[in-house]
């Protein structure tokens, strides 16, 4: 059954636009990362790069991780790399809670999104999302929480579809088992 | 009247433009295939009724909700201000604005902002609005207001946008789509960075956690609410769901039924204040009101309020895609558009365009939210009849005569007569029996240039009736026959043909002669008084005539007495029990062949081989869901079924729209549905409705002589003819 959700978020994902690829660990992620980003890269530091201690794999595989904050890093970064929090199969979305501002930062900004997911947080659809979504709206702290459906698109020019208007121009969606199955947590 | 001409010369520009014409009729057939797909393994009409449901909930509770949404959104540090109408909503922004020293505010996409006309008010403060969506962007260079919901500068091409920003930017840019999406990319990227504040819109405003969500593709919108330090939104009341689930429902349809994308590239879901460059944001939502509660009190408009915007009554809508939408709306364009331009600009400046729906129900059928547009527009149309007049053409034809049965009709037959010199005499078959050119001096030259009209039949079906023999000795049923004026006085062959097929089916039909016309045109022409008196002389007569149905052959007919009889009576206690006990039985002609009687399976024998294409009317199809029953019928009788494209769309008929409101729309509609008949190299096309009959068989006609319209009815007599 995961593994049908599983197909279905990798066909549906592939449909908007997003690379989608399957990796056997976190190294060959972080390898696939390195030899694909160009330009400075964001790596919010979240509860999960710090467990899986992201930003050194990277660093250490060569990638050109940016340490400073986020803002300064130019108008168009070269990329961002985050994990998510879970997927929708049905659309190919990733969720992920963006409260904090690096987090914002780094899938708006640049030209590239990589996301790491773990197949057990993909769920069968949106309405499947109502309860996670309501958690996150527990109490009543602020929350920014994205939806990404593929890379940014636009058909305002004589109703072309042209991809790359104001988000990344591309998302790859690295999928990972073993990194999380919390949906809390990103 | 100023703004009279001004609406035609506006009119007949569009349709001297047929560039734009064609670039809408191919976005609306790219639209109907990948709404079709974004569909698939859903339930769209279950959808849609659980959206409508969740929508009226929140209307019936909006002030509890309303209240609800500000104390969750302050706190979570969000400020909320509520805005009577726009131009408070206009202030608050201007003030916050002059308070924080911001001189510069970038904008994502907000419909309401452009109601408000907010970018104006804040140059007159010295402040800068950027728009960040590419199409607003465009349309803001370029002076203009959008003439879509969802993409604003569809009106536009490649290479005036080329122009627009090489204008801008003073370097020359090729009229190149991935060049021109580029430069907005880098250009616009600044905007953000150097905003003091952030506005957008909101696609929802959820009560329960006081967020607010947005719906959308660039990604310019996350963007403004992320980089600048202030956010503002800027939203209609009418935004407000319940809880998150309502929320994720909406998004279930809004991306599906605007562009047929499962999902959009971005949904973002933002509370309070969030933090920014290491300190908090500051938030403040600015909800409109700005005729929306008035929308709200409205009983028979307020259903409007459900919309969520998504530009498909646009899409699908024929007079949309022949005049585009800054002709057929205001801000808010198209079906939907009439209604909302009514309500936040004044009926005033919905006048014209509530006259320009053609009434097909394209949009009904497509709304995401269930609205019956077409029936608030006809509403509001009789609205501006009684603050404007109607015409002095429909005056005396509606008031005058119509409601009086004897003189209607009497009038009619002494035209049949007098109309001989300008008919074609020898052609005494039914599809020859047409008007070449009109003498009457106060039509316009234009009316048979491009399609030939009926002329009146020599006797009518009222008059035949006594004479046609019905030889069915044990009736299964006794029907009622609501003939229609098209099949009473146009085409009176069409009832006898039916009268044939029912009694070989052993079915008899009796015709209530005090029966009038259904209304309907007076109705559109927004004379409900007519209306009523007219409903009250038919249901009287079918109530005497105590049949087990009452079958129509005109999908219009059929709509009036299962919907508008009753509608148009229920304040009339007398009435509305006798109106409502014939909306139950009354149905379309071939509806009651094909579901009360089977006759498909009893029609099989007859083998005629004949290829026909099928024209599914608006009112059959869309009104009465029925379309399949004529071509199982026509199937079964022998007939091959070669389909159109776009078989249902409609044929520019649209009664007294071809003839008095909008005959230069009509005849772009009926062109294009002539070129979708010719292109199926059939040469019958048979259809269920004598107005569309009335449409094609002059337009088709004066196109080629060789493709002949007729009704299906007669079809089926021709086939019974033939095996006997």
């Amino acid at each position: 059954m995961t593994d049908n959700i599983t197909e279905r978020f990798i066909e549906a994902a592939k449909r908007v636009g997003a690379e989608v690829l399957r990796m056997n660990t976190l190294q060959d992620a972080v390898t696939y990362i390195k030899d694909t980003a160009k330009g400075n890269t964001l790596v919010p530091e979240t509860s999960l790069v710090k467990r899986h201690h992201l930003r050194a794999l990277l660093s250490e595989a060569g990638a050109d991780v940016f340490t400073g904050k986020f803002r300064n890093a130019g108008e168009l970064p070269g990329a961002g790399i985050t994990f998510c929090n879970f997927c929708l199969a049905d659309t190919g979305t990733v969720v992920l809670d963006s409260t904090d501002e690096e987090m914002r930062l780094a899938t708006t900004l640049p030209e590239m999104h990589f996301i790491l997911v773990d197949p057990t947080k993909i769920l069968r659809d949106n309405l499947a999302a109502v309860e996670p979504m309501t958690a996150f709206h527990q109490g009543n702290e602020p929350k920014f929480i994205a939806y990404i459906t593929g890379p940014s698109r636009t058909a305002d020019i004589e109703r072309v579809l042209t991809i790359g208007c104001h988000g990344p121009r591309e998302v790859h969606i690295l999928l990972v088992a073993g990194i999380s199955s919390d949906l809390m947590e990103n | 009247m100023a703004t009279n001409d001004t609406y035609k010369k506006s009119v007949e520009a569009a349709i001297a433009n047929p560039k734009l014409s064609k670039a809408l009729h191919l976005f609306g057939d790219a639209y109907l295939i990948a709404r079709e797909n974004a569909y698939r393994g859903l339930d769209f009409e279950a959808m849609r009724t659980e959206l409508a449901a969740i929508k009226d909930e929140v209307r019936v509770r909006r002030k509890e909700l309303l209240a609800e949404f500000i104390q969750n959104a302050e706190a979570a540090g969000s400020k909320v201000f509520i805005a009577k109408d726009t131009k408070e909503a206009n202030d608050y922004v201007i003030n916050l604005a002059k308070q924080k020293g911001a001189r510069h505010i970038a904008k994502s996409k907000s419909m309401v902002s452009e109601e408000a006309h907010l970018n104006k008010a804040l140059e007159a403060h010295g402040i800068k609005a950027s728009e960040t969506d590419l199409g607003e962007w465009i349309i803001q260079l370029a002076g203009q207001r959008p003439s879509h919901m969802v993409m604003p500068a569809i009106h536009m091409f490649k290479e005036e946008v080329a122009e627009l920003f090489t204008k801008e930017c003073g370097t020359r840019l090729t009229p190149e789509i991935k060049t021109l999406v580029d430069h907005a990319r880098l250009r616009l990227r600044k905007e953000y960075f150097n905003a003091d504040i952030g506005l957008t819109g909101a696609n929802f405003l959820v009560a329960n956690t006081g967020g607010i969500g947005l719906v959308t593709n660039e990604g310019n919108a996350r963007l403004c609410a992320t980089l600048p330090k202030v956010h503002v939104v800027f939203a209609g009341i009418h935004k407000l769901v319940r809880n998150i689930e309502d929320a994720i429902k909406i998004t279930r349809l809004l991306p599906r039924n605007a562009t047929g994308q499962l999902l959009t590239s971005y949904i973002t879901w933002i509370r309070g204040a969030v933090p920014v460059n290491g300190e908090q944001k500051e938030q403040h939502i600015v909800l409109i009101d700005g005729g929306r509660e008035a929308l709200y009190e409205s009983k028979v408009c307020q259903n409007a309020l459900r919309c969520i915007q998504c530009g498909a009554c646009a899409n699908v809508c024929p007079v949309y895609q022949t005049v585009g939408g800054h002709v057929f709306g205001s801000i808010y364009i198209s079906a939907i558009g009439i209604i909302l331009t009514a309500f936040y600009e004044g009926l005033d400046k919905a006048k014209e365009i509530t006259r320009a729906c053609i009434g097909c129900r394209s949009c009904v059928a497509v709304c995401p939210s269930k609205i019956d547009l077409e029936e608030i527009i006809l509403h509001l149309r009789n609205e501006v009849t009684k603050d404007f007049g109607m015409g002095v053409v429909k005056n005396v034809a509606f008031k005058a005569v119509m409601k009086n049965r004897g003189l209607f009709h009497s009038m009619v037959r002494a035209a049949s007569k007098l109309q001989g010199p300008i008919t074609h005499k020898n052609r005494s078959d039914s599809e020859r029996r047409i008007i070449r050119h009109l003498p009457l001096h106060f039509m316009d030259r234009d009316f048979t240039e491009w399609r030939d009209l009926p002329s009146i039949a020599p006797k009518s079906f009222r008059d035949q009736f006594d004479s046609i023999p019905q030889q069915v000795t044990n009736p299964q049923y006794r029907v009622g026959f609501f003939v229609g004026c098209g099949a009473d006085f146009v085409y009176p062959e069409v009832g006898v043909s039916m009268i044939k097929v029912l009694n070989s089916l052993n079915v008899e039909v009796v015709f209530p002669k005090s029966q009038n016309c259904c209304g309907i045109p007076a109705l559109y022409a927004g004379d409900t008084e007519t209306g009523v008196d007219l409903a009250k002389q038919s249901v009287q007569a079918f109530t005497d005539a105590k049949v087990d149905y009452i079958l129509c052959i005109c999908p219009t007919c059929t709509m009036a007495i299962k919907r508008d009889f009753v509608d148009r009576l229920a304040d009339h206690p007398q009435w509305s029990a006798k109106a409502m006990a014939l909306s139950s039985k009354t149905m379309d002609a071939s509806a009651f062949m094909e579901n009360i009687l089977g006759a498909s399976a009893k029609l099989k024998a007859m083998g005629t081989g004949k290829a026909v294409t099928y024209h599914d009317s608006c009112h059959l199809k869309r009104g009465s869901n029925v379309w399949k029953e004529p071509r199982a019928l026509l199937l079964a009788s022998g007939h091959d079924i070669k389909e159109m494209k776009n078989s249902d769309r409609c044929c520019g008929f649209g009664g007294t729209y071809s003839f008095l409101s909008h005959p230069q729309i009509s005849r772009q509609i009926t062109k294009d549905k002539v070129e979708t008949i010719q292109d199926t190299g059939v040469k019958t096309v048979a259809t269920d409705c004598p107005g569309c009959m009335i449409m094609l068989k002059g337009a088709v006609g004066k196109a080629d002589e060789t493709i002949r319209c007729v009704h299906t009815m007669e079809l089926l007599a021709e086939a019974l003819d033939k095996t006997k």
